[in-house]
């Protein structure tokens, strides 16, 4: 008896000790690190660099930089490769260093996963972040994020973003993010399905509802989409307020100049019941994912879908939309009749890029210099819009954009070039208790549970209340 | 109706219940096998037509199962164990040894935690491993796990303890024996009903666990089965095939040991709940 | 005698380390809960004292009452579903001879398997392309169920799930009860020609309300911390039809950074346990014999 007990204590013993040496030393776990790595004493964010640090160059000290990214999954993979050598090179940079990624989906890191680690001060070193009051300027207010503005000036950089694209992740004319690429939000569309069935390209609005009537007709899914998280749908509600109620609309809800409820608002999102009730949107929307919706667009059970330009490097021919590639084009939303304000603007977002950290050491922050100076190089930009269809956030030559052969990435071109002027996506510009408010209110419209009045009223509410509190 | 068929009955039902239970591991296991979700959709129940084993080795290296596996496996089973010890030790000093007033309050102060649903403190937790400074640690895990079996361990093993007649440490205290061997070689061994089915439990528990482990964790190399497979699935999603592979890694292991131990796993945590 | 089991310092050595940790994850984060819970914390730099805010919001929030309305579904689905159907599998086993074991084994199997891997598994099982259940219901030529994403149905498919992990379990507990039951008791209503059917409703039924009372109290409990598998088959969707009280606390806080709400809501949550468990206690047990573990 007493043997057996002796046993079960070693074990527990052991257990214990186990677990200590797994709550220390595991950065390196699952990585092909190099050995020597896993003596970095730099696990705990706290673990303060020697203050002599540059008194003594030759000592190399092993330390690692948790790098969050979204770039998970089949459809992501040229986004992944840019970042891993982006990674590789800084590694090879910054001596000791080892950056260990963690991917997660880009949902659940935006609105899951980085908020809680804001709110408990400990986010990783460099994180994927979206731009506007809802995220980067919020967090940056609450002193959780680096301020990027002396690092801007010692690479130089700051003049080489285009114009304006910092503004979403500055505060007071300082800069705590960098976006990594811009988008436009439009409709995809089957060409092997519309030559089918006779239909012209969606540049009209009456070719567009001419479209897809006769999808539906023909039993043909008009949009694939997928609303369980509901900023797939928005992307479409977002161009549907610029068009009816106006380009400036968007942007004006923080300042109170739009409203939520106001009549053309409402009208945007009556357009949406409309076409909900027309059953254009896929079945069953509410259960699928963002992915589901590709899928369905790439077997062909849709004829088109609203989605980022950035979705183009799908249709390339070794991407996972390879079946029809060569087979979609992309169009901005065509003028709504009687719609208000400019109806050749277009959505333009550089929304999405990387910020870092407030607690950095020595080592960490010359880690993020080098990590800045690699990914947002005029190289890096390049081979995001050629292999990812990304378009650039900085000045790129005309040299360079020449180079894009892919056809979409072309039309996405000819989109943004032929628009009288852009405006934001609404998640880059209201704080985010308002952005998952209309969320939230999407789904109760997609699902029938509220009217367009009761929506513009629910997400009026919230802003207003997140106004006030802004202001005060 | 006659006999047999009365009989049978029960058969019946039964057997329709069990193909419940195994349909849905049947319908993962073919659709692993099965070369791309065309294949699954037009052939649900079928074999597969060719058997596909790319999936696994993709889903191996893809999503790292075998780290979420054993991550889970020794975190379920240390906070079990040390959960068990914590528990039973503080069950014998409350109903063996003579401090019936303070124990009384302590055995009162501790079944409190019964009545608060483990999930309601989730927040408050967070913020408290923060300021311990062990979130992303496999601490801020193995901690609350501990701590949130203790209420109901204590209270079975005590249940247990109180119905140990008194004369066997009488016996033991003229005897001479240290409270320390009275409680690891008397009661310990008498009390082994209780604590394997508050091991399993707990076990069960912590191995299933998803929030915490979810939101406490954020490396890879740390994470558990449950928040490790929940990112695989949000990653690969539409790839289904790809899915019910990870599925089928994860939950393959567990059936196995299942398989050798369901005796012991049945008996133990029957024995320790169920007195006559 | 005396000095052995009055020792004080083995004493505190044997409760300390029970009592510190269940303080440390117990109380104080109960104590922190009621003290956020009356601040409008946004989890980064607001935070002031709102008063009983919080509380009167969350009964006016009628997505809260929504939740708690669901919660109740799944307690009645538990109480008044799952639990008869428990008692009679349980009795159904304990009835035959020959593959006892194998029911027995096979039962209980999905409740050692993680509820999120179970909810990933279901997530296909449903799926309205692919998923098992739509292929059958296909193969009949009827129409497919959106059933995770239909705001009549997804609450439903997580109830089945929920309880596809964990009838299993509690047959097994029952089951044991039953088997325990002296043989002579059973042999001698079977000599004096009882049927089936009536010595398990006479004579099983009334010698395991013990553990059936037992059962129903750890399904009020398990009704009330549901949450991992909502979280990970629909987060709560469609439009809040599968959200319950642990779940919108979590969006709440995190999503909307709500933290004082947040925390408001848990000690709401915290609230209804009491009362279902003192009203359970008051109503069924103490009417009937003490229950005792």
């Amino acid at each position: 008896m007493e043997k057996k007990l002796v046993s079960v204590l070693a074990v527990s013993v052991a257990m214990t000790a186990f677990l200590a040496a797994c709550g220390n030393g595991n950065d390196n776990e699952g990585s092909s690190a190099s050995p020597s790595a896993s003596e970095s004493p730099s696990a705990s964010p706290s673990a303060s660099a020697p203050a002599s640090e540059s008194a003594s160059p030759e000592k190399v000290e092993n330390f690692t930089v948790s790098l969050r990214h979204i770039q998970i999954g089949d459809a992501q993979k040229f986004r992944k490769a840019i970042l891993d050598d982006v990674v590789k090179q800084t590694e090879a940079d910054v001596p000791g260093l080892k950056i260990e990624l963690d991917g997660i989906e880009d949902n659940v890191n935006r609105f899951t996963k980085l908020p809680a680690e804001m709110a408990a001060g400990n986010p990783p070193k460099i994180f994927d972040v979206f731009g506007g009051a809802g995220d980067t300027q919020k967090y940056a207010k609450a002193g959780r994020m680096l301020d990027l503005t002396p690092i801007l000036d010692e690479l130089g950089l700051k003049d080489k973003f285009l114009n304006g694209v910092l503004d979403p992740f500055s505060v007071d004319g300082k800069v705590y993010g960098l976006p990594i690429g811009g988008n436009t939000e439009g409709i995809f569309y089957n060409t092997d399905l519309f030559a089918k069935y006779n239909l012209n390209p969606p540049t009209t609005w009456d070719d567009l509802i001419k479209a897809a009537d006769t999808l539906k007709q023909k039993g043909v899914t008009p949009f694939a989409v997928g609303s369980k998280g509901a900023w797939v749908p928005n992307m479409l509600v977002n161009t549907f307020i610029g068009r009816i109620a106006g380009e400036n609309t968007n942007a004006g809800f923080i300042t109170g100049a739009s409203k939520w409820n106001s009549p053309d608002v409402v009208a945007a999102y009556q357009l949406f019941a409309d076409w909900e009730k027309k059953g254009y949107f896929t079945k069953g929307e509410l259960g699928k994912e963002y992915g589901d919706m590709l899928n369905d667009f790439v077997a062909g059970k849709a004829g088109m879908m609203f989605d980022g330009s950035w979705r183009s490097s799908a249709f390339k021919n070794d991407a996972v939309g390879a079946a029809i590639a060569g087979k979609v084009a992309f169009v901005s939303l065509p003028a709504i009749p009687n719609g208000k304000g400019d109806q050749t603007s277009v959505n333009a977002n550089y929304g999405e890029g990387y910020g870092f950290s407030a607690d950095l050491n020595d080592n960490e922050l010359k880690a993020v210099k080098a990590f800045i100076k690699n990914m947002y190089s005029d190289e890096m930009q390049l081979r995001g819009l050629l292999e990812d269809g990304v378009l650039p956030s900085m000045q790129l030559s005309d040299e360079s954009i020449a180079k894009v052969t892919d056809p979409i990435v072309k039309q996405v071109l000819d989109v943004l070039k032929n628009a009288g002027t852009t405006f934001p996506h609404f998640d880059s510009v209201v704080q985010s208790k308002v952005y998952t408010e209309t969320e939230t209110q999407l789904q109760k419209l997609i699902a029938n549970k509220a009217t367009p009045q009761q929506v513009g009223d629910a997400i009026q509410k919230v802003q207003d209340a997140e106004n006030a509190a802004a202001a005060k | 109706m006659t006999a047999t068929v009365r009989k049978s009955i029960p058969h019946m039902v039964m057997i329709a219940y069990i193909v419940v239970i195994l349909a849905p591991f049947l319908f993962i296991l073919f659709s692993s096998f099965k070369a791309n979700n065309t294949e699954i959709a037009t052939h649900p129940f079928g074999l597969p037509k060719k058997w596909v084993f790319e999936n696994y080795k993709e889903a191996w290296v893809k999503a790292k199962i075998n780290v979420y596996f054993f991550n889970s496996l020794y975190l379920a089973l240390s906070s079990a164990v040390v959960g068990v010890l914590l528990a039973a030790a503080t069950s014998f000093a409350i109903t063996r040894m003579r401090f019936n007033r303070i124990s009384s309050w302590v055995y009162q102060f501790v079944l409190i935690g019964m009545l608060i649903p483990g999930n309601v403190l989730f927040i408050a937790q967070y913020l408290l491993v923060q300021k311990l400074g062990i979130l992303d640690t496999h601490w801020s895990l193995f901690l609350p796990y501990t701590a949130g079996a203790l209420p109901f361990s204590v209270l079975l093993i005590a249940a247990f303890m109180r119905s140990i007649p008194h004369e066997l440490e009488e016996a033991a205290v003229v005897d001479g024996m240290s409270v320390f061997r009275m409680f690891f070689q008397i009661v310990l061994p008498l009390t082994v009903p209780a604590l394997v089915t508050v091991f399993i439990v707990n076990f069960l528990g912590n191995w299933n666990e998803y929030l915490l482990s979810f939101f406490f964790i954020s490396k890879d190399a740390l994470r558990t089965l449950p928040s490790g497979m929940v990112q695989f699935r949000d990653a690969f999603q539409t790839n289904y095939a790809l899915v019910c592979t990870g599925i089928v890694f994860s939950v393959l292991p567990v059936l196995v040991m299942y398989t050798f131990l369901q005796r012991k796993i049945i008996e133990g945590l029957t024995a320790g709940s169920v007195k006559g | 005698m005396k000095t052995t089991l009055r020792n004080p310092y083995v004493y505190l050595l044997f409760v300390l380390p029970t009592i510190a940790l269940y303080f440390l994850f117990f109380i104080y984060p109960m104590l922190t809960s009621v003290y956020y819970g009356f601040t409008n914390w946004n989890g980064l730099d607001t935070k002031d004292f709102v008063g009983f805010d919080n509380f009167v919001n969350a009964f006016k929030d009628a997505d809260f009452r929504n939740s708690i309305v669901n919660n109740l579904y799944i307690l009645l689905f538990s109480c008044c579903v799952q639990v008869p159907l428990i008692v009679v599998f349980s009795l159904l086993i304990s009835s035959v001879k020959r593959f006892q074991g194998f029911y027995k084994t096979t039962v209980f199997m999905p409740s050692i398997l993680s509820t999120s891997v179970i909810g990933i598994l279901w997530g296909y099982i449903y799926d309205p392309d692919v998923g098992l259940i739509n292929s059958i219901l296909q193969a009949f030529g009827l129409e497919p169920i959106y059933f995770l994403a239909d705001m009549k149905w997804a609450l439903v498919s997580i109830l089945i799930t929920n309880a596809w992990q964990w009838m299993g379990f509690y047959i097994v507990l029952i089951l044991a009860a039953i088997l325990a039951i002296p043989k002579d008791i059973d042999e001698a209503a079977m000599i004096d020609g009882a049927t089936g059917v009536q010595r398990a409703w006479y004579l099983t039924v009334p010698l395991i309300k013990p553990i059936i009372n037992v059962v129903i109290m750890l399904s009020i409990a398990g009704a009330l911390r549901v949450v991992d598998i909502v979280l990970v088959m629909t987060g709560g969707g469609p439009a809040g039809a599968t959200d319950v009280m642990a779940s919108y606390m979590v969006n709440k806080a995190i999503k909307y950074g709500d933290y004082g709400y947040g925390t408001a809501l848990s000690i709401i949550i915290f609230a209804f346990a009491l009362v279902l468990t003192a009203l359970y206690q008051i109503l069924i047990v103490r009417r009937q014999e003490k229950v005792e573990y």
